[in-house]
């Protein structure tokens, strides 16, 4: 139910913070069940009365910040030991990061702080707990690095997030300065440490920066912005302003209260109206050639939704293709390219100098964007000029892409992009019930489950042959399906043997014989891989047993680690 | 910058039977998902692992809701590992199960390779034990459980050397990375500081020792002595009677680790053999056969010490 008016309620609790998030939705609940209100219509009756309730104390003693009126505050030195429901109370707390954000609240232009505090303040290396905080007030003695004692603050959970609320009758006392250095705002991260979301600061330099239109759904105009990717010595990210930037390529900025959003698989800087950029003077800082030179991707590191990137690759096939879109015929290239880490697409919307007798050829792209299609990445090249033929092979010529495939730790692959044209060992630590012989649907190749397609009903099926299987390496895993001719050369059968053993012993007998088979063997396996937050998979065309000797591992190992 | 993986599978770690029975410390996130994990001695945390071992023991046990499980106990060069197989059990699981009861009813040898996820069970007395749930499990034959045994010995010798490069570093997270502790292992060893303290790995050396042992084909330098004979009452030396002394070791065992100074009572050690798989009434007339052949004394009624 909460959810559901999750909008609305924050509206509400931004003018009357010490209001109960639970009530406020359970009021818009009844106004919309028992009165057919709609929460945008409930508005102003819930605030009025939510309003009313808290007012009425603060009216009753005028006393503001004396301490003539003894309050009746509960005195907690850690954040757990409050609960949803605690108002008015008093804790002393670090202030870690204090940003402030403009809000209009009945029309009228507001200022609001957020940001995160940290209890137990005094002890050095204690156990610490952090809480969002909010100021409504908002009170000038916050500052981050600063411990301070909140008075009269009250509690709010929201869906099991607890964060505190500080309001206009809040009394903070400064109890010491901030002086330790404190991470964000105004302290810069690394590039390649910032998290996936939230606000942070950096100091980088502007490697690319172009101005865009952003066409807004509803078709009621576009915004100006301006995209382009910034770089430390650590790393290098894309931006969106959404303001106006005016920085030249090279220039070095300061850039507190930016917010990182994360897009398909790629995080980006935002920059809005309380993002503070600003000129940054540092002589040692790495110079933009330097800096450019880590936008330099291989096919490995390939994210989707990643912009502005560089890599050098060969081209193995080209074609051209056309399609028609609003009546018109029109025209798209694509194909294959390599490098030594792996395979994927490439599309162009324009015509490259590629000729079939020219394949295969070396190009170093600039500027590219990326897109995944199930997973493998597609590179999209817009203008001719973000191409550059290169007439030498940075790596060993004699290397054949068409047909390379390049090894990969397993570690790696579990915890990389998708991949194409990859190679990997580690340990079988399973063998699914569901190995063998499968039917898959006759229009769409998924697996049947009992005779029928989860999209195309029931149907016969064309028989084929899997494994599923679970590679592991100790610290992440692999779940392996190897096609049928993988399938049939790891397991030493030809499909007739195979269909024997099943129907002599039954698939469960069949399966346990897999798994003698295969169970604690390290198996190798090639082929292609998609990754995603469910974890990594590889679709293997070739899969084969390693033998190994466990008198001569166990030699050796004595060897290398001096047991004997 | 990496998404968080929710349902990502947990790794299996490749460990010795010592190392998992000697961990006493677990930890459940509070997610109805959340997977659960026991912690060892040497920072692993455990959720899933991938033994092997000669099969013991597998025996039904009935249990008081009508259901059936299955209790048997597996062992390496370094231990016993107990598990238990249950109606919730997968159907290869449960079909191979009943193939392996008959084996080992008649006495058969079976080496076995199991993928299994960790449990941890506290008696009300403050007990831990551990015990496996097979997932998958599989006859293999020597040359597999050999080198199951390198990788086992492997995998302890990398955790020893990352245990023993942590002592040295702070105790915090940016700590043990900075003195390159593999992400896998920080959390783990933290947990693993705070409740174990100073451990003594001497054992898990000796233990790996005589794996590689075993592994190189040396089997003479891998077995070890008889134990001391004690007196019985019959010795046949038949497997079913080698069996029967296991228990009678396991509850020597749960009587020294409980005993307080008073000695142990007998709903005590009850409870806890039931814990590690060991039939109430088995229980019941291994404690009277420990206490005749004088192992056992009871200086109060329904009280046992171990007679020193």
């Amino acid at each position: 139910m909460s959810e559901k008016y999750e909008t609305h309620v924050s509206a509400i609790l931004s003018e009357c913070p010490e209001a109960d998030p639970k009530e406020v939705a359970e009021a818009f609940a009844k106004y919309e069940t028992e009165f057919y209100i709609p929460p945008q219509d409930a508005m102003r009756s819930i605030l009025r009365r939510f309003k009313g309730e808290q007012s009425v104390p603060t009216n009753k003693s005028p006393s503001q910040g004396g301490s003539s009126a003894p309050r009746n505050s509960r005195k907690v030195s850690r954040l757990s030991e409050l609960n949803g429901e605690d108002k008015d109370i008093e804790i002393e707390v670090e202030i870690i990061s204090h940003n402030m954000r403009e809000q209009t609240i009945r029309g009228e232009q507001k200022q609001i702080a957020f940001g995160l505090l940290e209890d137990n303040p005094w002890e050095d290396k204690g156990e610490k707990t952090r809480w969002e905080y909010k100021d409504w007030g908002p009170s000038a003695n916050l500052a981050p690095g600063s411990i301070v004692r909140i008075e009269g603050a009250s509690v709010n959970e929201y869906q099991g997030r607890m964060s505190l609320n500080i309001n206009q009758s809040t009394r903070i006392a400064v109890v010491r300065e901030g002086t330790r250095p404190v991470v964000a705002p105004g302290e810069a991260q690394d590039i390649n440490t910032l998290p996936a979301d939230g606000y942070v600061c950096v100091v980088g330099r502007v490697l690319a920066a172009r101005p865009d239109q952003i066409h807004k759904k509803d078709g009621s105009g576009s915004l100006d912005i301006t995209r382009g990717r910034i770089a430390d010595e650590s790393g290098t990210i894309g931006f969106l302003s959404w303001e106006p930037f005016e920085h030249e390529i090279g220039s070095l900025l300061k850039i507190d209260g930016a917010q990182v959003r994360t897009f398909r698989d790629t995080p980006e800087l935002n920059f809005g109206r309380t993002t503070n950029v600003e000129v940054f003077h540092d002589k040692n800082f790495a110079n933009a050639d330097a800096l450019s030179q880590q936008t330099v991707l291989t096919i490995s590191q390939f994210r989707d939704g990643a912009r502005d990137i560089d890599a050098v690759v060969q081209i193995t096939e080209w074609a051209k293709r056309s399609f028609t879109r609003d009546g018109e015929e029109r025209f798209l290239w694509s194909g294959q390219i390599a490098d030594p880490t792996g395979r994927c697409r490439m599309s162009a919307w324009s015509e490259l100098p590629i000729t079939d007798d020219k394949l295969p050829m070396t190009v170093r792209l600039k500027a590219v964007r990326v897109r995944a299609w199930q997973g493998i990445p597609d590179i999209t090249v817009d203008t001719m000029d973000q191409v550059e033929i290169l007439e030498e092979t940075p790596w060993d010529d004699s290397l054949d892409l068409t047909n390379h495939t390049a090894e990969v730790d397993l570690h790696e692959m579990a915890t990389g992009g998708s991949r194409v044209g990859v190679s990997t060992s580690a340990v079988v630590v399973s063998v699914r019930e569901d190995s063998g012989f499968i039917q898959r649907c006759t229009e769409c190749r998924r697996v049947l489950r009992e005779g029928a397609c989860a999209e195309h009903g029931p149907n016969d099926g064309n028989s084929d042959v899997r494994l599923r299987l679970v590679m592991d390496d100790g610290r992440s895993s692999v779940s392996l399906l190897t096609n049928k001719s993988a399938t049939l050369a790891l397991i030493g059968m030809d499909e007739g043997q195979m269909k024997d053993a099943v129907e002599d012993e039954g698939q469960m007998a069949f399966v346990q014989s897999l798994r003698s088979l295969l169970l604690g063997r390290t198996v190798q396996a090639s082929g292609r891989t998609i990754v995603d937050e469910q974890g990594a998979m590889m679709l293997a065309d070739d899969a084969t047993i390693i033998e190994e000797d466990a008198g001569m591992r166990a030699t050796e190992l004595r060897a290398h680690w001096g047991v004997s | 910058m990496q998404a968080g993986g929710r349902a990502r599978r947990q790794p299996a770690w490749h460990m010795l039977a010592s190392e998992f029975s000697e961990a006493t410390l677990n930890e459940k996130g509070s997610g109805e998902y959340d997977p659960s994990f026991v912690i060892t001695k040497l920072g692993a945390k455990v959720n899933r692992v991938i033994v092997a071992g000669l099969l013991e023991r597998l025996e039904v046990r009935e249990t008081s809701n009508g259901s059936t499980l299955y209790q048997g106990q597996m062992r390496d060069p370094s231990g016993v590992h107990y598990f238990s197989v249950g109606d919730y059990a997968s159907e290869s699981m449960r079909e191979l199960t009943l193939k392996l009861v008959e084996k080992t009813e008649v006495g058969e040898p079976v080496l076995l390779l199991m993928t299994a996820k960790s449990r941890w069970y506290q008696t009300d007395e403050g007990a831990v034990y551990t015990s496996l749930r097979p997932e998958e499990a599989c006859e293999i034959d020597a040359k597999t459980y050999a080198l199951w045994l390198t990788r086992a010995s492997e995998g302890t010798l990398q955790r020893m050397k990352i245990h023993s490069d942590s002592l040295s570093a702070e105790p915090t997270k940016e700590g043990l990375s900075a003195a390159g502790v593999p992400d896998h292992m920080v959390e783990g060893l933290l947990l693993s500081r705070n409740h174990y303290g100073d451990i003594d790995t001497e054992n898990y050396t000796l233990n790996v020792m005589q794996a590689l042992d075993i592994a190189e084909g040396r089997m003479e330098a891998a077995s070890q002595p008889a134990p001391a004979p004690q007196a019985k009452l019959d010795d046949e030396g038949s497997p079913v009677e080698s069996a029967e002394d296991d228990v009678k070791d396991t509850l020597v065992a749960i009587i020294g680790q409980l005993d307080q100074g008073d000695g142990v009572d007998f709903e005590t050690v009850l409870t806890n053999a039931g814990a590690r798989g060991i039939d109430r009434q088995v229980a019941e007339s291994k404690l009277d056969e420990l206490s005749n052949e004088g192992t056992l004394h009871e200086p109060r009624f329904g009280w046992f010490r171990i007679v020193s």
